[in-house]
């Protein structure tokens, strides 16, 4: 052993190659003269502490160092980013260290990942969008399969037999979609200046208004954000919608009014609220009348509602203060082009036969019954409350029984006649909103018949609810074709003992997308070599690769018996893509690749794109020439392509756990100021951030603190920053004496690391070890007691988790996970900036929201706190901590974005590659450089 | 951290195999119906069937409210005095998961599967109990087995042989509509049919690749995922002849309690998936968020209410959460036993456990279990504290037996100790 000592181990440092011939010629030699050589290393630097007397941490290196294989990730970690041998002990060279490390990386016991992974649920719908040329979410549809593992590209997720079943639906879902088998819809518009009614304590915050409506800020009683559910307009099919909202800005103030545009079924009173899904804002600044356009993918049975913020009109029922919206135009389903570019893609160049498309306008008053070319008569009617009053598309008018001059006798009947002998499902029954119940219907029963006058047995019997006002639809066993529907009244709510009847309106339920015109494109071949050159383009595309007839044979079969079956070219088309899509080719990464350049094609556009290569990328690799210079090349124009968010997005997701941001609802009585509106936008900073720094290629010291975010105003107003007017995103100078600034102090982060309520500086501290610092952290050892602050004692908050320190085996982790929670304590559940803590105040009865919320202020915020040897005050202390080491959190930033990239932790190999990455310059270690590297290193297998 | 799976590998793999024997001898793309369809119209006469459900609340009880204070007496437990169907159910003290003592809440993956060390980098689950049920018992229903969570998480109690999660379903519209409402048949035929086609073909694929002899392992992996959704859509073309079963619709839609409304709609379409005979094995997952939960007379974050500390307020919030879990457990069991089956009850012949991976949530230990076993017809003890600890697999086996399932294992099991 001693006789290895002497020779000099640098050397087959020095360059890989080198170190790849020294290991085949003598590996004993080398292996044992690195031991030997780390071995003496260790005992020069580590074990003074860390030896089988003193064991400082726990830590006996010297045993340790004994075993053949273990896990030295922490030993390995701490040295690596300089946290041990401590500072004030004699430190070694870096290429001591570098021979310590190397060494601790041949005795890691580490299992090899698994040479292959599933795509994730994102990005196979990425990867079908691109490969249709549609736009559709379908994500939900397919289960979350990531678990508790970090990144959705690990390795250790494993296709299942009900994701697979999950992934043939989704499939369908996208193909009937760009394929659909029945035609596109025809194009429509419609417009509307009214709303569908609500409950009396919402009505007070909307008005009818010149031509159109005035809303001012409504949010509701209960905590709920009621919004108003405009009319006339319901979405055929499903599809893309452009709404137009002519409006404008009413009152004296600077800001703009937000108008938050959902789609939603329509609920009458936030005692039954749907969920409904937030499409888009509208920022109105402007006083004079004019369009704000937003898009939105749109369901049948969905409507379309409108909620107005402003932090100036809360409850303004006087006056002239909110927003005026004129009127809203929709226009839909939209395609893009016509042909619409999901046959573009497919079929590339095979001609088309395509009829005109042209606007069809519907006239946004019909009913269902009338578009069916129906009728209604009724039993009796009351003067002013005649039939039509049901069909005019409102639930303020209403259909009523005679009472006068004497009352109608029962039977009180509606017939409903259906001429044409349309599909009908059911029938759609709302009561009139107003009055004090008398007269609505309680009980009734449906009846057939196809001759108006002999009936059958009823088909349908049951209650409704009173008093609600909202829809409630009375579905058939079975869809009949009849001709005359009969909805008698068995059973009425009778206040005065009298026999009456009303309805606020009655309709019938078609299938509106049976019933909407479509138009039919076909392709002008019946040629199989055509259809086989459509699977093939699609198929080398989706596998990245290009495919011998063998390899692409069973793909263009499963078309070929289809066309053979039915002769449908496009339908027949659609088998083989849906094949291609949920092949083992597509699913599981890497695929089978022709060549190296493919292979790394579809990684860079899974990792960049979260999608498939286009066709540049093809193009190269094709050519088999996507290597070192040209795959730089390839990375830094991938970054700058538009579908770069998209990993943003994935990654803020994963990376910074975003992905749990709406899991947590603040607490409405603690952080009243709290809405959708900044629900909207937090997580949006955080990504538009991050693009910034990419694209703009700033030090990574920016993760940390900056002298700007992206924000709008109503972030600039969450964080008390001034002059920012609207609500497009832009880049702010932050003022000097803001502790925003950096990813630490964005409320999305702040509010992931949190239930809503409390803060919690154990979460937050954490999460910021975890993920900004790099800290390596081991779980809580066994059975010790938990210390939790508790919920109701913010005095002594910091005190209880204090006492973390008083326990070796709990500080020894917690010194570095509570402090940085400590400096977060200025930062409420919300992110907002506090110097004490709010206490919720008792109450009683319902949850009554408003502005003041519930709660009281005690105990000042205690923000201070040490790391290692170092003390700060406050989150600017810690930020100029964390400043003080750029390589260490550039280090953790490569460590994550390795892991997002290949789906499983670099091995400390790897992780000696990473670091050398980085430059010593805290200015020249550049964020996106730093990307190109890692992903360069990831699928190149060396450093650029 | 090395990975002692070994042992419960070795059992998990006895258990694969021998359901890899049944496979052969049914042939690899038999579906799981045609094998019983001798046997339905006989069995219909016989005994009714047995069913069986888990159910795992991820943050446990608090023990001293949980546990009878007076053994065997469960009029001295706090959270269980009031259970209505008292005469048959066993509260089990002592009972625990061996190799969770780092665990935390990874514990709760190995709820019904019993691998230890779910916390470590490398770790493999196991086959969980309900699968194993599932095969034996599962085939003759329209549904082998049902799934359910209170969230989107897509992980539950049930994992397959491979070890990886089966996501449940936490949509309880959705559940309903898979259980009960009509769907097109027409196009489900057809898509069935065009389904197969594609399956087909991906198989050829396969085999060409296989030829080729690239990258066994994964081609192994996707070959059985490929085929066992053949055995599934065998299933459902099977079950495509039988009309649902209609029944009324009796989810309650209070949006106020939401957390609450939840948990009593999976119990309740778990009840009415047993009482229509449309499954006979259900996992349900009680799982958490960070977020906060509403029940009545408490406002939180369950998770952070979980690590009360000892703290009498957060504890008062804590057990406002857990006694509304219980009263829908309760109300669950009391439903059960009014639904009259053969010569009792459908409560007695469904072994109902309800339990947790957690024995304190409040400092993470996976000691003593809280665990619930009612109806099947056991003969109940209201409550039984063994005389050591003993792992929740002896249990687990003595389930299998009962469900005339011939395991000589079952996770870290040692011994059918027959308890009940």
């Amino acid at each position: 052993m001693r006789y290895f000592h002497r020779i000099l181990l640098f050397c087959f440092l020095a360059s890989t190659s080198v170190q790849v011939l020294a290991q085949e010629t003598v590996p004993l030699e080398t292996d044992l003269h690195l031991a030997t050589n780390a071995h003496k290393l260790f005992e020069t630097y580590c074990f003074d502490c860390h030896d089988g007397s003193a064991k400082e941490g726990g830590l006996d290196l010297s045993q340790l160092l004994e075993k053949e294989r273990f896990d030295g990730t922490l030993v390995f970690e701490n040295l690596i980013t300089a946290r041990m041998p401590p500072k004030d002990a004699e430190q070694p060279t870096s290429a001591e260290k570098r021979v310590i490390l190397d060494w601790l990386s041949t005795r890691q016991a580490e299992d090899s990942p698994s040479s292959y992974r599933r795509i994730s649920r994102h990005e196979f719908v990425h990867s079908v969008n691109d490969l249709l040329g549609t736009k559709l979410d379908v994500v939900g549809a397919i289960p979350e399969d990531r678990g508790t593992n970090a990144f959705d590209s690990d390795r250790r997720i494993m296709l299942t037999k009900e994701l697979l079943s999950a992934y043939f639906t989704a499939a369908d879902e996208m193909l009937d979609f760009a394929i659909p088998e029945n035609g596109f819809p025809l194009e429509q518009t419609w417009s509307t200046n009214t709303i569908k009614d609500s409950h009396d304590t919402y009505n007070v915050y909307v008005r009818d208004y010149k031509e159109g409506l005035l809303f001012s800020w409504t949010r509701a009683n209960n905590g709920n954000s009621y919004s108003y559910f405009y009319d006339n307009f319901e979405p055929p099919v499903k599809g893309w919608y452009e709404l137009s909202f002519d409006a404008a800005k009413l009152g004296e103030f600077e800001e703009d009014v937000s108008i938050l545009v959902y789609a939603g079924k329509y609920y009458y009173a936030d005692d039954r609220p749907q969920p409904q899904r937030l499409l888009g804002v509208l920022s109105v600044g402007n006083k004079v009348v004019k369009a704000h356009t937003i898009q939105g993918f749109l369901y049948p049975g969905e409507n379309v509602s409108v909620h107005c913020y402003s932090k100036h009109t809360w409850r303004q029922q006087q006056g002239e203060q909110g927003a005026y919206i004129k009127q809203l135009n929709v226009r839909g389903p939209l395609l893009e082009n016509w042909p619409p570019p999901s046959y573009r893609t497919v079929f590339a160049e095979l001609p088309l036969h395509a009829p005109d498309r042209e606007t069809q306008k519907t006239d946004s008053s019909s009913t269902a019954l009338q578009q069916i070319g129906g009728r209604i008569s009724v039993s009796s009617f009351q003067e002013g409350m005649e039939k039509e009053k049901m069909q005019d598309r409102s639930n303020k008018t209403f259909w009523h029984t005679r009472f006068t001059p004497d009352v109608a006798a029962p039977p009180h009947f509606v017939i409903l006649e259906n001429p044409s002998q349309r599909e009908i499902y059911g029938l759609l029954y709302s009561t009139w909103s107003g009055g004090n119940g008398n007269g609505q219907i309680k009980g009734y029963s449906v009846s057939l018949s196809n001759d108006g006058t002999t009936w059958g047995e009823p088909i349908a019997q049951g209650t409704l609810e009173v008093m609600l006002a909202a829809e409630q639809e009375i579905p058939f066993p079975a869809k009949t074709e009849s001709k005359f529907i009969k909805f008698l009244v068995t059973d009425a709510v009778s206040l005065d003992g009298k026999s009456l009847a009303s309805i606020g309106s009655l309709d019938v339920l078609v299938n509106s997308a049976a019933t909407s015109p479509t138009l039919k494109i076909t392709v002008a071949s019946s040629s199989p070599d055509d259809l086989k050159n459509v699977i093939r383009r699609f198929a080398e595309v989706a596998f990245s690769s290009t495919l011998t007839e063998h390899e692409l044979a069973p793909y263009y079969q499963v078309s070929l018996d289809a066309f053979s079956e039915h002769g449908d070219f496009t339908q027949a088309a659609r088998q083989g893509l849906k094949a291609v899509i949920c092949s083992h080719r597509f699913l599981l990464a890497p695929g089978v690749h022709r060549n190296e350049s493919y292979r790394a094609a579809a990684n860079l556009a899974r990792c960049l794109w979260l999608s498939v290569p286009d066709q540049r990328l093809l193009d190269v690799a094709k050519a088999d020439k996507l290597t070192a210079d040209s795959m730089l090349a390839e990375i830094d124009r991938m970054l700058k392509d538009p579908r770069a968010m998209r990993m943003i997005h994935s990654f803020c997701d994963q990376w910074l756990n975003l992905r749990s941001f709406n899991k947590v609802s603040p607490s409405l009585k603690l952080y009243p100021e709290y809405n959708d509106l900044l629900n909207y936008y937090l997580p949006q900073e955080t990504e538009a951030y991050l693009y910034h720094l990419i694209q703009e290629n700033l030090p990574v010291s920016y993760l940390i603190d900056s002298n700007f975010s992206i924000l709008n105003q109503r972030l600039a107003e969450h964080y008390n920053i001034d002059g920012v007017i609207g609500q497009q995103m832009r880049k702010v100078s932050l003022p000097l004496d803001t502790p925003r600034g950096g990813l630490l102090t964005m409320g999305s982060v702040l509010k992931v690391t949190t239930d809503g309520f409390q803060t919690s500086p154990i979460l937050r501290g954490a999460w910021v070890s975890r993920n900004i610092a790099g800290n390596t952290l081991s779980p809580p050892p066994e059975s010790v007691k938990a210390i939790e602050p508790s919920a109701n004692k913010a005095t002594t908050l910091k005190e209880q988790i204090e006492q973390h320190k008083h326990n070796a085996s709990c500080f020894a982790c917690h010194k570095s996970i509570d402090p940085y929670g400590f400096a977060l304590e200025s930062f409420d559940a919300t992110g907002q900036w506090r110097t004490k803590y709010r206490v919720e105040t008792p109450h009683q009865g319902t949850f009554l929201y408003r502005l003041e919320g519930y709660f009281e202020l005690a105990g000042d915020v205690d923000t201070s706190g040490q790391i290692g040897e170092s003390e700060f005050d406050d989150i600017i202390g810690l930020k100029n901590l964390l400043l003080t080491d750029h390589k260490k959190v550039a280090y953790n930033f490569a460590k994550k974005f390795f892991e997002y990239a290949n789906g499983y932790e670099p091995t400390l190999k790897q992780r000696i590659e990473l670091f050398e990455m980085i430059p010593d310059e805290s200015q020249e270690c550049r964020l996106k450089d730093l990307i190109t590297k890692v992903v360069f290193y990831s699928y190149n297998g060396s450093k650029p | 951290m090395k990975n002692t799976n070994r042992t419960v590998g070795t059992v998990n793999d006895d258990l694969a195999n021998s359901k890899r024997r049944d496979f052969l001898k049914l042939g690899a793309a038999l579906p799981l119906a045609l094998n019983s369809l001798s046997l339905r119209a006989e069995e219909k006469k016989k005994q009714p069937p047995r069913r069986i459900i888990f159910i795992c609340n991820s943050l446990g009880f608090y023990a001293p409210y949980f546990f009878p204070k007076s053994h065997g007496d469960l009029a001295t437990s706090e959270y269980l005095k009031d259970m209505k169907t008292v005469q048959k159910l066993t509260v089990f003290e002592k009972l625990f998961h061996p190799g969770m003592a780092t665990s935390n809440h990874d514990s709760e993956k190995s709820f019904l599967t019993g691998t230890p060390n779910p916390e470590s980098s490398n770790f493999v689950n196991g086959i969980s109990l309900d699968q194993v049920l599932a095969r034996e018992i599962g085939t003759e229903t329209r549904f082998p087995f049902l799934s359910f969570s209170i969230y989107n998480r897509g992980w539950g109690c049930s994992w397959n042989d491979r070890g990886a999660a089966i996501p449940p379903m936490h949509n309880d519209e959705q559940i309903f509509d898979l259980l009960f409402e009509e769907e097109d048949l027409r196009s489900k035929q057809m898509q069935l049919k065009n389904d197969s086609k594609i399956l087909d073909c991906l198989r050829h694929d396969l085999a060409k690749l296989r030829t080729a002899n690239a990258e066994p392992g994964k081609l192994d992996m996707y070959t059985t995922v490929i085929r066992e959704l053949e055995a599934q859509l065998e299933h459902e073309k099977y079950w495509l002849n039988t009309k649902k079963p209609h029944v009324e619709k009796s989810l309650s839609s209070d949006r106020e309690f939401e957390f609450s409304t939840k948990v009593n709609n999976l119990f309740e379409l778990a009840k009415l998936a047993f009482r229509t005979d449309s499954t006979r094995v259900i996992t349900f997952s009680l799982d958490w968020i960070y977020g906060a939960i509403k029940v009545p007379g408490a406002t939180g974050g369950w998770h952070t209410l979980s690590h009360h500390g000892g703290n009498p307020d957060v504890l008062a919030s804590l057990s406002r959460v857990e006694i509304d879990i219980l009263k829908h457990f309760n109300q669950f069991l009391f439903d059960m036993d009014q639904i009259p089956e053969g010569d009792g009850t459908l409560l007695d012949h469904t072994t109902v456990v309800m339990g947790s991976n957690f024995g304190n949530s409040s400092d993470h230990i996976c000691n003593n279990l809280p665990i619930i076993v009612a109806g099947g017809g056991y003969r109940h003890q209201g409550h039984r504290v063994l005389d050591q600890p003993t792992p929740l697999c002896n249990l687990y086996l003595e389930l299998l037996h009962q469900h005339n399932i011939d395991a000589g294992k079952f996770g870290s099991s040692q011994k059918d100790m027959r308890m009940l």
